[in-house]
């Protein structure tokens, strides 16, 4: 058995027995779990389907997004409660357009570059998505994790101050 | 590993969200069945595209990603809000 079955197997098991804990179990936590479990597993599957990008993609999401929402379903929230102050929301759309802002300019001064080659048959450039974070793109990246690094320190600050007992 | 293995994992996934779907009575249950369904599709589209030799596989499959994140994020707000006391 080569790798490339090893891991397969490996993996596909996992995500197989992880579906169907995630669709019986009465538990939403166990369940949750699982459908985590099972994402990550189908990050493996992807990588083994010579599509990295697609792997990243869904092993970022399942970190970031389907993780915190299971905790966010499934985890008693604490008896506070926001009241006035400015909407979040808002803060959220001036974030997001700053970033998309960032990105056009980035674009425009042909500082990302947009002739990066993802197709498997032609190999990965692995040299232009590195010259993207790291060289040419290194202003659009830089100001993109300042700008957040901001929005993330101001966000737990608002929190702190907007947290009253219910 | 041939197209057909990836194809029988991704059967497997979308039954078993199917099959949530349908019989959970919550809520949440109903809304992990059909993120199983999405990752199915998922898997579909990235073992078709490596099938044909063809990007255009990977291309949907980040498209129902995103509409899955979408949903999931939209659901889970709903559940959220049906949660909360009145």
């Amino acid at each position: 058995m080569s790798v490339d079955q090893a891991v397969f197997a490996f993996a596909g098991s996992i995500g197989s027995v992880g579906a169907v804990i995630a669709a019986a179990h009465r538990d939403p936590r166990a369940s949750g779990t699982a459908l985590a479990v099972t994402l990550l597993s189908l990050a493996v599957l992807y990588a083994g389907l010579a599509a990295p990008a697609l792997a990243a993609v869904a092993l970022a999401l399942a970190v970031f997004v389907t993780l915190p929402l299971i905790v966010h379903l499934t985890v008693a929230a604490p008896r506070v409660h926001i009241e006035g102050g400015p909407s979040v929301a808002g803060a959220g759309l001036l974030i997001g357009a700053a970033l998309l802002a960032i990105l056009l300019s980035a674009v425009a001064m042909g500082e990302v570059p947009m002739n990066v080659s993802v197709r498997s048959s032609d190999g990965y450039d692995v040299s232009a998505l590195r010259d993207g974070v790291t060289g040419r793109g290194l202003v659009a990246t830089g100001t993109s994790v300042v700008a957040l690094a901001a929005a993330a320190m101001v966000a737990i600050g608002v929190g702190r101050d907007r947290r009253t007992p219910r | 590993m041939t197209t057909t293995a990836y194809l029988s994992i991704a059967a497997v996934l979308f039954t078993a969200g199917a099959l949530g779907t349908l019989l959970r009575s919550s809520a949440a249950g109903r809304l992990i069945g059909v993120e199983l369904m999405l990752a199915a599709a998922t898997l579909t589209f990235a073992a078709a595209g490596a099938g044909f030799r063809e990007l255009d596989g990977q291309v949907a499959a980040l498209i129902v990603v995103a509409a899955g994140v979408a949903h999931a994020i939209v659901g889970s707000a709903l559940i959220a809000s049906l949660r909360e006391p009145r």
